[in-house]
């Protein structure tokens, strides 16, 4: 099917600076978010650092290495939005975890 | 090799050369003395699509790669399965209204009955039918394709769909019977002793479940790249059939909401299996523990849900595309506020998925859930009552002919309205609680997603049988049909409500001596005598199929005088590539009916502009 | 990438140009290869199952009121006598992000028609999986015999073992069906199906370097997991 323009397309791909840097960028968080372990850090400071690197290093592998940043932004919408019921399902599972626990604790443990 | 994939035409797809526009005006001819611009259609981006012709009958008829055969499957295979979900509800109400009668039937397969007759309908009837049969006929022929867009992968689809209904029909056969924990599968009574079928029988549904998933992924995605990237010259997206956007959107859904069918699934065999307890809490049973320990229930129902809704309107959009193209043909008048039809298609979409937790006010989640599930709930009824309001609107002074296909787009008109006002009433929080679990519930969601889509179903089928076979199916016979379906399912669910409203719970094998059935046993017979007679209601269709393939008179090339591309196919019924040598190019919507200053009462999508300079038409 | 161009159609930047995309006839993702876009719901879809496995895993650990296992501990390896925290874990992460960066340049090369470096890269990037998924069995066996089972484990919480084995287990099948396709696209390349045209042996559509980009979203949006797994499993 859709094999016209082949000889066009041929020399407008990417420079390969740009994924060897990425490349290197990705090891260099991956070596943070472990330090992140190494040193211990506890609570809500080694949560946002593992969110952090964590966003960062997914944003990085689907902009350049999936090609996202240079896509259509048509397909990025029709990609990114549909994530809204998946952070949607997470915020309420949290909420839903914690009334379990909650009641589990309350229940069994503390006799109601 | 290469004669295999000779295209009619003669023009294969040339790599490496760009493909020339033959502006539209070439193909139509052109009106005279008409500014030639006006007809102008962007060229096309594509090639050809190179089609695989097949070779001997099994390529043909059996693993074929031709959409419409797919399709045809697809709903012969569904029906089967149908058939049986049928008479399964008729040994379920043969127990309820004459219990004792048949003493066959015990508690256990009264359960087994009740689960498989629900996931049965839900998703190997309802979900195939819909997608899996009418989206693979009617797409590519309603944008204007040759074929999806993956013949192959398509062909693997059906197949995958084919097994999982085998496996699912085995567990009628194996050792304990099918599952017995209603159609939901909650845990952890699915799978601890004591349910029916807790052995071989979840383990099928659950493998049964997991190759549906996977098949269903395979010819969704199809639908969805073919709906997007090959539509024909003309076609924008505001310019397709509403059944298009309902199915599209109803495969956006169940691509989306399916994967936590799939998870669910998962999660459940390895509890069966191998002993984990994601789902299952400590359990204390006859002064024992069992090993499992620590697990979250209503973890399942969260995930089940999550599907479980969007899953309604899987079933529920195509239903509403449909019915609304057909009762714009037989109404001989556009679709009343097409744009707000659309848009209504999207938003109850993405609004399914911020509902699921409705069906959980009981379960005992988090209570403050129940304000936002009860909100958003009530929002999603504001785009379904518009559709309600545009559907009426179109029949309002249209040129209505009162023939078998409308008179089930009325039906399902009215069935829908009525399911979906006892909806708002279970869609609150206070009300719902007293009412869950009664026959209350079991009367609003089949009235709102067993009798209106199939309502659709049977319209549809009389709308469309002359174009998949050529031939148009008896009137008089379809209006007998219809009448008693209609007349007999009200029999059957209205009264259903009265018995939610006493109280009357549901999926009980027998009322006993309950003070509940002091008045509910006559209602009970009642509704048993009308389920028996609607079921037999049916053979109506067989029987008016097999005469009119016998003797029924030749269908012309567009029995309905509609619009849309699929009865503009060179042949009827279309044959493999659809449109013989060129694709149609597009000018307009396909709901121009009764334009003022136009010949005929109809302007197919392909009319140019200037054939029609001198019409009242709309740019659309 | 760089999708063949459209005779007479411009996009515009941002939202103008989405809307144009929406509004227009034939193709809503111009230019863009229809396996490509396929493939690209496919990931969408996949994401809802992981998305969906991450959750039942938030949701169970959030609700258990037994102790859960210090992942640090769990997953520590020794190493010249010294127990080193993860140690294993960031090889995977490293063999996995380098077989993502070869995959990258797989595509680069392919899309310029160099048969040769192309092939070599899809090659690296299926041993890169190979290695992954070696050191994957290896963790499995040494938790398995240090008394970790999906049903149990000794460190606490029964449902760390069934999450774990679940999650990395159905992660592993991905990548082990990846490493089968790589090898499969590295066999194509070498033999110049792509150049060629060669049609599939199943489907019968004809062969282009569009398939190896195609590959290598699924390629990478197995490492994007990957990301998650580490940040949510092992560093949490």
């Amino acid at each position: 099917m859709e094999d016209s323009n082949k000889k066009e397309q041929s020399g407008s791909t990417h420079k390969i600076g740009i994924y060897l840097w990425i490349w290197g960028l990705l090891f260099v968080l991956s070596f943070f978010s472990y330090l992140v372990d190494w040193y211990q850090f506890q609570g809500m400071l080694r949560w946002s650092l593992i969110l952090f690197f964590m966003f960062l290093k997914a944003g990085l592998i689907m902009a350049f290495f999936m090609h996202l940043y240079w896509e259509r932004y048509a397909l990025v919408n029709v990609l990114l939005w549909p994530m809204t019921a998946i952070v949607c399902f997470i915020c309420l599972m949290i909420a839903e975890g914690k009334y379990t626990l909650f009641s589990r604790l309350f229940y069994f443990f503390v006799g109601g | 090799m290469s004669d295999e994939y000779e295209n009619k035409s003669g023009y294969q797809a040339q790599s490496s050369e760009t493909i020339h526009a033959q502006s539209s005006e070439a193909i139509t001819g052109g009106g005279s003395g008409i500014t030639p611009d006006m007809d102008y259609v962007r060229p096309a981006e594509l090639p050809e699509q190179d089609l695989y012709h097949p070779h001997s009958f099994i390529e043909k008829w059996v693993f074929c790669q031709d959409a419409k055969v797919i399709g045809v499957q697809y709903f012969l295979t569904a029906v089967f399965t149908g058939v049986v979900g049928l008479i399964l509800s008729w040994l379920m109400r043969l127990q309820l209204g004459f219990p004792g009668l048949a003493g066959f039937i015990t508690a256990e397969h009264y359960y087994q009955f009740v689960t498989m007759h629900g996931m049965i309908m839900v998703v190997y009837f309802l979900t195939a039918l819909f997608l899996g049969g009418f989206g693979n006929y009617l797409i590519p022929l309603m944008v204007g394709a040759r074929d999806m867009v993956f013949p192959y992968v398509n062909m693997l689809s059906f197949w995958m769909f084919f097994v999982a209904v085998v496996v699912l029909m085995a567990s009628f056969f194996v050792p304990g019977g099918p599952t017995g924990a209603g159609w939901t599968l909650y845990p952890p009574q699915t799978i601890l002793e004591g349910t029916p079928g807790h052995g071989w029988g979840i383990l099928l549904m659950l493998i049964s479940l997991s190759l549906f998933v996977i098949g269903f992924t395979m010819g969704g995605l199809n639908y969805m790249i073919t709906i997007l990237q090959a539509r024909t010259r003309g076609m924008t997206l505001m310019r397709m059939p509403l059944t298009v956007w309902g199915i599209f959107t109803a495969t956006v859904l169940a691509m989306l909401a399916f994967p936590a069918l799939l998870v669910s699934s998962i999660m459940m065999t390895l509890d069966k299996l191998l002993g984990t307890s994601f789902f299952m809490p400590t359990i204390l049973k006859a002064g024992e523990v069992l090993e499992y320990g620590g697990g979250s229930p209503i973890l399942f129902q969260h995930l089940f849900w999550f599907f479980g809704h969007p899953e309604v309107y899987i079933v529920a959009l195509p239903a509403f595309g449909i019915v609304s193209d057909l009762i714009s043909v037989h109404a001989r008048k556009n679709i009343f506020g097409y744009r707000m039809m659309v848009w209504a298609i999207v938003g109850i979409g993405a609004l399914s998925f911020f509902v699921w937790a409705h069906h959980m006010y009981v379960s005992g989640m988090n209570p403050w859930f129940g304000f936002f599930f009860a909100s958003t709930t009530l929002i999603i009824a504001v785009p379904t009552a518009m559709k309600v309001y545009n559907w009426i609107l179109t029949l309002w002074r249209g040129n209505i002919r009162i023939n078998t296909v409308m008179l089930w787009c009325l039906g399902f008109i009215v069935t829908f309205v009525n399911g979906g006002i006892t909806g708002i009433f279970l869609g609150n929080v206070s009300v719902d609680v007293p009412l869950s679990d009664t026959y209350f519930v079991v009367a609003h969601f089949h009235m709102v997603m067993g009798i209106a889509p199939l309502m659709v179903i049977m319209g549809a089928i009389y709308h469309w049988f002359p174009l998949v076979a050529g031939k148009m199916l008896d009137e008089k016979l379809g209006k007998w049909h219809f009448w008693i379906t209609f007349l007999g399912a009200y029999s059957i669910y209205f009264p259903m409500h009265y018995l939610g409203f006493i109280g009357v719970p549901r999926r009980y094998y027998e009322m006993y001596d309950s003070p509940y059935m002091t008045s509910g046993v006559g209602l009970n017979e009642f509704i048993s005598t009308a389920a028996f007679i609607v079921g037999a209601a049916q053979l109506f269709l067989v029987f008016n199929i097999i005469k009119t393939m016998k003797t029924g008179k030749k269908a012309e090339q567009n029995p309905w005088k509609a619009n849309s591309l699929e009865w503009y196919t060179s042949t009827v019924p279309p044959e493999h590539g659809n449109f013989g040598d060129r694709l149609p190019v597009v000018h307009r919507w396909p709901y121009d009916y009764n334009v003022p200053g136009a010949e005929q009462d109809y302007l197919p999508q392909t009319a140019a502009p200037s054939e029609v300079a001198h019409t009242e038409v709309e740019k659309t | 990438m760089s999708d063949p161009k459209i005779e007479g159609f411009e996009l515009e930047k941002g939202f103008k140009g989405m809307a144009q995309d929406t509004g227009s006839d034939q193709t809503m993702f111009k230019g863009v290869h229809w396996g490509k876009a396929m493939m690209w719901i496919f990931l969408l879809s996949d994401t809802f199952v992981f998305s969906c496995f991450l959750i039942a895993y938030m949701k169970g650990r959030a609700s258990t009121p037994e102790e859960w296992p210090n992942p640090s501990e769990v997953f520590a390896l020794d190493a010249f006598g010294v127990p080193v925290p993860l140690l294993l874990i960031a090889l995977m992460t490293f063999v996995l992000i380098t077989s993502s960066g070869t995959m990258a340049l797989a595509v680069k090369y392919g899309y310029e028609r160099n048969r040769k470096m192309c092939g070599y890269l899809i090659l690296a990037t299926a041993l890169g999986g190979l290695t992954f998924v070696g050191m994957q069995a290896y963790e499995w066996s040494k938790l398995i015999h240090e008394g970790v089972r999906p049903w149990e484990n000794p460190f606490g919480a029964a449902q760390f073992g069934s999450f774990f084995f679940m999650i990395t287990g159905f992660h592993g099948t991905h990548v082990s069906i990846g490493v089968i396709f790589l090898f499969i696209y590295c066999y194509k390349v070498f033999a110049g199906h792509y150049d060629e045209g060669k049609r599939g042996w199943f489907t019968k559509m004809k062969g282009d370097y569009v398939e190896v980009e195609i590959l290598g979203l699924y390629w990478h949006f197995v490492d994007l997991v990957w990301v998650f797994i580490f940040a949510f499993f092992y560093l949490w």
